[in-house]
């Protein structure tokens, strides 16, 4: 009952810390909206058009390209901004549509399309690929209306209509597509991708940063306080506990909820999904206990400790996909519990995996889980003391 | 100003034997990017091993084998050769290889009738850009093939001969689709991960500043360091401007040392030297102003910490820090054009990409003054108080 009442305690002290409830509510939001906006990059390529007056042709063609599956098209309005556009990388190749394309075609000329991209970037050279398979089958009604005036009769013209109708009925030489492996072994893109990573990532950097409480507690001569009134040091370490789980798990289902409701991410299997929000909250609880006994002062909570959890989210697959990096970066990101999180999650959310599929995971988790929190009890025991 | 000095002294000495402000200056921008130089190695480029099964063995699959081989396909194709489909398959199952492209027995021959062959690409969930990529070098291909069946399709529906059909097919293997694709060099240079985030960190670590420097004053004045000071002649200006100098110098420091360290240990891309310096003096003007408003906003020390905590995380997020903001859509890409450090992410990546002095830089230079000249104004407008109170 004494764990729970400074518990409760500590609970009413951050919700009238309005800092405290940014960095707890607002920020997560704002992450998951951003970086779900942002990391959509790994199976498309954002190409960019600009039509210096192209005609029909040049309508039909950006028209196809919007229509690839894997290109994102934005339209750009002169040269040199498009020029911009691919060297800052926000398109990987710009195609430049040139005047009267249309005409040039139709009179019998060959046209140039014209795309900006480097040739020592091997993404802009891929994009370039993409973008030529879709220029050529533009061009092959062109070629065959005229190569038919120049072999039989008819003008171009007459021959582009006479193409256009034959196309349909002639047989195709086709490209299938056989998939090898369809098993996914990363989350999908957008929100799927960001709510899961950014509920590990933050509620260990909101968990850790938090251990400024337990140093201003200390400082405050709060525990002394409570020791003075018939309370074991037992029960005080019983009541930071539930205070960092609780709040580790009100981030955690505030995210879950927003994430769902607002983007649309499905979490998968509800008893798995609710076992590793608890495991992942008892996993961070400690953290946050532990720092509170680590770091000295509440400025060194505060600077390091969001200083450490996003370095521990980089390596453990938050902010990219553990699925890109070097297979060394990968073992290496596995010393992290962050690692086995978002592995579980992208069982739960990838391959629609169970509470069996992940139990390994979660294994991994509740191991960092105890060993965490046994360092921080000892520890606190010892500020206690 | 003698005084200004004073405090500055006084204040970067006090910051300097604070180990989080080393932590928060030096090892962690330089930690992350030390992370994220190794996290890319070798992820930095696209290359791909591409399975490839010649089951024809006849001359379009030859010409189909030699233009993967090409020059155009050589940095991001690397071909490797799959005896059939099944081992194609185990193969991009197994990661041997990204994507394999399958040409079945009989592909040349059949061309010539009325049904010909298709390509397959052989592809896995997990490496969708290889197999698009495959997919497309596949269908750029056969979109020749398909343009000359059509040709000869559309001369004989435009009244050559039948009689000349076999004639009409050789003549249209030699034509080529009359749009084709130029490659346009920029001049510029690739972005590589860590010529973003080096920069990237090191400013989302130096917005840090405007906490430590913040709270720092309200720390003065609880005790009564500031009346203490006052007492002495010294103008309340001057107090500000030791303040702001201490936090101008440790920037320029912090911004300094990263660039250096990162530049020549982890191979970023920080641009001409002066010019990202003059940026970087921008930068720091703009924290400098930043800590001021927050001083003044701020009635205590609790609301400064938040204010500032709120405002750096705020600033780095929207200005493009934590995530790379040139894949962000277009509506956030102008939002982070808001914040001082989003101009200077866009600095920052124009000189590392397009490279350049001045001329590249100074619409971000110019920019960041600008917001710090409004900040200043309406710091220096509430200031008085907050020096007096």
């Amino acid at each position: 009952m004494t764990a729970l009442a400074i518990a409760r305690a500590a609970f009413v002290r951050i919700g009238r810390d309005r800092t405290a409830l940014f960095f707890i509510v607002v920020l997560p939001v704002a992450v998951i909206v951003i970086v779900g906006a942002t990391v959509r990059g790994f199976s498309t390529f954002r190409v960019g058009v600009l039509d210096q007056g192209a005609g029909q042709a040049g309508h039909q063609l950006t028209a196809a390209l919007e229509h690839a599956p894997d290109l994102q098209v934005s339209r750009y309005t002169s040269v040199a901004a498009l020029t911009k556009a691919v060297a800052r990388n926000e398109v990987s190749a710009g195609l430049v549509l040139p005047q009267q394309m249309d005409e040039r075609l139709r009179r019998g000329d060959s046209v140039a399309v014209p795309v900006l991209a480097e040739q020592a970037s091997s993404t802009q050279q891929a994009a370039v690929t993409a973008v030529s398979s879709i220029v050529a089958d533009q061009g092959g009604i062109m070629q065959a209306a005229r190569f038919a005036s120049s072999r039989a009769s008819g003008s171009v013209a007459q021959n582009v209509a006479r193409a256009g109708a034959l196309a349909p009925h002639v047989a195709r030489v086709n490209v299938r597509t056989v998939q090898a492996e369809s098993t996914h072994n990363t989350l999908p893109e957008g929100y799927s991708y960001s709510a899961p990573t950014q509920l590990v990532l933050f509620v260990f950097i909101t968990s850790v940063a938090g251990g400024a409480a337990i140093i201003e507690t200390k400082r405050l001569g709060m525990y002394e306080r409570m020791a003075a009134a018939p309370v074991r040091t037992s029960t005080i370490i019983m009541g930071e506990a539930l205070t960092y789980l609780g709040l580790a798990v009100v981030q955690s289902v505030l995210i879950v909820v927003v994430g769902a409701v607002g983007f649309g991410v499905s979490w998968g299997n509800p008893v798995a999904a609710f076992a590793l929000v608890v495991l992942w909250s008892l996993v961070e609880a400690s953290a946050g206990m532990l720092a509170g006994t680590v770091f000295r002062t509440p400025e060194q909570a505060n600077a390091i400790g969001p200083s450490v959890g996003i370095a521990l989210g980089m390596l453990g697959g938050c902010m990219w996909p553990l699925a890109i990096v070097s297979s060394t970066m990968r073992t290496v990101g596995h010393f992290t519990p962050q690692a086995w999180a978002v592995d579980a999650w992208t069982s739960l959310l990838a391959r629609s995996g169970t509470i069996v599929s992940i139990a390994p995971q979660l294994a991994v988790l509740a191991a960092f889980a105890a060993g965490l929190l046994a360092l921080a009890t000892t520890r606190l025991r010892r500020v206690l003391a | 100003m003698r005084s200004a000095l004073v405090i500055a002294r006084k204040e970067l000495r006090q910051r300097l034997r604070d180990r989080s402000a080393i932590v928060l200056g030096l090892v962690a921008p330089l930690g992350i990017a030390a992370l994220m130089s190794f996290a890319f190695k070798g992820a930095e480029t696209f290359h791909f091993t591409l399975g490839v099964v010649d089951a024809d063995h006849g001359p379009v699959a030859a010409g189909l084998v030699q233009a993967l081989r090409g020059p155009q396909l050589r940095q991001i194709v690397t071909t490797r050769p799959v005896a059939d489909l099944g081992a194609a398959r185990t193969a991009v199952r197994d990661r041997h290889a990204a994507a394999a492209l399958v040409i079945p027995a009989g592909f040349s021959a059949a061309l010539e009738g009325g049904r010909p062959e298709a390509l397959s690409t052989v592809t896995s969930v997990n490496n969708t850009v290889a197999g698009s990529i495959t997919a497309s070098i596949a269908s750029s291909f056969v979109a020749q093939l398909n343009a000359d069946r059509l040709s000869v399709a559309t001369a004989l529906a435009s009244g050559a001969p039948a009689s000349q059909a076999p004639d009409l097919a050789r003549s249209a293997a030699g034509l080529q689709i009359p749009e084709q694709v130029v490659r346009r060099p920029l001049g510029a240079h690739e972005l590589k991960p860590v010529s973003y985030y080096s920069p990237g960190m090191a400013i989302f670590f130096l917005l840090f500043t405007i906490g430590f420097a913040a709270r720092s004053f309200f720390v003065d004045r609880t005790q009564g360091m500031i009346e203490r000071i006052r007492a002495a002649p010294v103008r309340p200006f001057e107090i500000l401007a030791g303040k702001a100098l201490s936090v101008f110098v440790y920037g320029v420091l912090s911004l300094t040392t990263i660039g250096v360290i990162t530049s020549a240990a982890f191979g970023a891309n920080w641009g001409t030297p002066w010019a990202a310096a003059l940026l970087g003096l921008a930068l720091v003007i703009s924290v400098v102003c930043l800590t001021a408003l927050v001083i003044s906003v701020a009635r205590t020390q609790r609301q400064a910490e938040g204010l500032s905590s709120i405002l750096v995380f705020g600033l780095a997020l929207v200005g493009g820090n934590f995530v790379f903001i040139s894949a962000a859509p277009p509506f956030m890409r102008r939002l982070a054009l808001a914040t001082p450090n989003g101009w200077a992410m866009r600095g920052f990546t124009d000189l590392a990409t397009i490279g350049g002095g001045i001329g590249t830089v100074w619409v971000p230079i110019a920019a960041i003054l600008l917001i710090s000249a409004v900040v200043a104004a309406i710091a220096a407008v509430l200031a008085p108080r907050a020096v007096t109170a």
